[in-house]
């Protein structure tokens, strides 16, 4: 099973193990993923709300050509940072794994459980190494679920400038699917608000257990390394 | 149509020499603007193509002859030129209640339909109607109507959206049909890409003022005078498929966006549910509430926020109760209490 608790195996003296638990290609995707994204959603509420209106000739300004600009490139670099880390997922560590939902696991389940609890103030919450079972399902429904979605639906619209292009072959048929371009604009705008509502959940969170818990999460996407006490729990592996 | 110069000589043997086609073209639930708009045609003239090119057969609106009659000859096209003829449908079939709502010579239109396009060479689908549904498809639908695609699944069909399409893309695609003898290349949706392959907004000629970020803020403001771009007042331009910015309307007069009025979408896929037309988000994606999806997203983030705000001050009133309870005893490490219970 995917989660054990952990023993500090030194000299007694010793409170706390330290565990290298993010390689740097989980640190980089992190955070190319959260400059990629703020450029996007940025970006993203200015070409459905122009604010800036430029006097002159057209020919003297490029505001809202420059705005789409920045949005496709950012949203090219968030695409190759979220297939990196798809592909890390499988090549990395158990840790890069470790926020699998394992819905058909009783243990995940448990997890997830005490978690809410924990968060409710009802229980006392635990360490874990990886993600726990509540963040990972966060992950999952709001980085990778919206991620594919935005992917998708935001390729489809930039297909359309080039039709019988590259991105029209691969993702075009998502057009139709939504019932035509303008619903595709309008999904791909949901969309965008819940990766805003994950990043302050996300936030929070972590700033809370970081501070609760006192044991290096904040500090662990810069550096990688995690701390633990005997008793914490290593919920590594998603392979039993 | 997209076709090299030398393939002329090819379309003019075509008009002069091929034998016309014989066309049934039924009318179901429409306006007939369609036909409005076919009539008048320019390029080629819209009498050139119903004398010359096309041997019109059965056309309840155009035809001078009516009842028993008319019917009998669309059977007989139907027997005598079986895989031959042409179907033009304009309009769509109601088909809730057996298809009642719309009833053609004492038949459900939905049977002529079916029963029509079953020895038919090819389906024309004219207009948004018989495409993909438009007014009478748009909820809550009370007639259950249906585009052409969906009532004749096994068939191939060309769809020329527009409400109505542009009288140049109609007579287009018959000249196509009559000149190659096959049907033109069709996008994802079943329509000509050689007239719907791009978007209105590629080739607006208000473009240069879109990327510059020159727009429209009110009907009467500078900009307006100016023709700046429509895109905030909710021009559809952006993600409707037509030849409106290129082929115009009336021989080449105008057309909405020319006439400083934004595109409402006629030819896309649910338009009519796509509004309001004046503004850039609609209430499309939670259909039943009147909420755009900006809405909907700050309505959600601010619900987080609050969610955040109530967990930490709840949090911080449970660790005051905490530490009031454990005053005395030890004050060695207040900062771990939160977790140590």
């Amino acid at each position: 099973m995917g989660t054990r608790t952990l023993h500090v195996e030194h000299l007694p003296e010793q409170r706390y193990g330290r565990r290298y638990v993010w390689q740097l290609p989980v640190r980089l995707s992190h955070w190319i993923n959260f400059l990629s994204l703020l450029a996007l959603f940025l970006t993203g509420l200015y070409i459905t709300f122009p604010q800036l209106a430029p006097a002159g000739e057209p020919s003297q300004h490029f505001v809202m050509g420059r705005m789409r600009q920045i949005h496709f490139a950012a949203g090219q670099i968030f695409l190759v940072s979220f297939l990196w880390r798809v592909y890390w997922f499988w090549m990395g560590n158990n840790y890069a794994r470790s926020g699998f939902p394992f819905v058909w696991r009783a243990a995940w389940w448990r997890d997830l459980v005490r978690q809410a609890m924990a968060y409710l103030h009802l229980r006392r919450g635990n360490v874990h190494l990886g993600h726990n079972a509540l963040g990972g399902l966060m992950y999952t429904v709001f980085v990778i679920g919206l991620g594919w979605g935005q992917i998708f639906t935001g390729l489809a619209l930039y297909s359309e400038s080039n039709p019988g292009g590259f991105w029209d072959h691969l993702t075009g048929w998502v057009i139709p699917l939504f019932g035509g371009s303008f619903r595709v604009h309008m999904w791909h705008h949901l969309f965008a608000w819940g990766f805003l509502v994950f990043a302050i959940l996300h936030i929070y969170v972590v700033l809370f257990d970081s501070h609760q818990y006192r044991n290096g999460l904040l500090s662990s996407i810069v550096s990688g390394f995690k701390f633990y006490e005997e008793g914490d729990l290593d919920h590594d592996s998603w392979v039993s | 149509m997209g076709l090299e110069a030398t393939l002329v000589p090819r379309i003019v043997e075509a008009m002069d020499k091929k034998p016309r086609i014989p066309v049934i073209w039924l009318h179901g639930l429409e306006c007939t603007c369609c036909s409005e708009s076919f009539i008048r045609s320019s390029h080629p003239v819209a009498q050139d193509v119903v004398l010359n090119m096309i041997s019109l057969d059965y056309d309840d609106t155009l035809q001078a002859a009516a009842g028993f009659q008319v019917e009998e000859i669309r059977k007989r096209i139907m027997k005598e030129y079986a895989g031959e003829y042409l179907l033009a449908v304009e309009g769509n079939a109601p088909t809730r209640d057996g298809g009642v709502y719309c009833t053609v010579g004492g038949d459900t239109f939905l049977n002529i339909l079916v029963e029509t396009a079953e020895k038919a060479k090819a389906v024309v689908a004219w207009g948004s109607c018989a495409s993909n549904g438009c007014v009478q498809a748009a909820r809550p639908n009370p007639t259950g109507a249906k585009p052409v695609k969906d009532l004749i699944p096994h068939r191939a069909v060309i769809n020329v959206p527009g409400c109505p399409p542009i009288a140049e893309v109609m007579t287009g695609v018959l000249t196509y049909i009559l000149t190659f003898g096959t049907l033109p290349e069709l996008d994802r949706q079943g329509r000509p890409k050689m007239f719907y392959g791009q978007r209105i907004h590629d080739k607006c000629y208000r473009r240069p003022f879109f990327d510059a970020g020159q727009f429209v803020e009110a009907w009467d403001d500078e900009g307006a005078r100016k023709g700046w771009c429509l895109y905030k007042m909710g021009c559809r331009g952006p993600s409707t498929y037509n030849s409106c910015s290129t082929f115009k309307w009336n021989n080449g007069v105008s057309f909405p966006i020319g006439s400083g009025h934004g595109c409402i979408g006629c030819s896309e896929e649910n338009f009519w549910d796509n509004g309001p037309f004046y503004q850039r988000l609609s209430n499309v994606v939670v259909p039943g509430i009147e909420s755009t999806p900006d809405q909907i997203g700050k309505t959600l983030t601010v619900l987080a926020g609050a969610g955040v705000a109530a967990h930490f001050g709840s949090y911080m009133v449970r660790r005051g109760i905490n530490a009031a309870k454990k005053e005395k005893p030890v004050p060695s490490a207040p900062e771990k209490e939160g977790g140590d219970q």
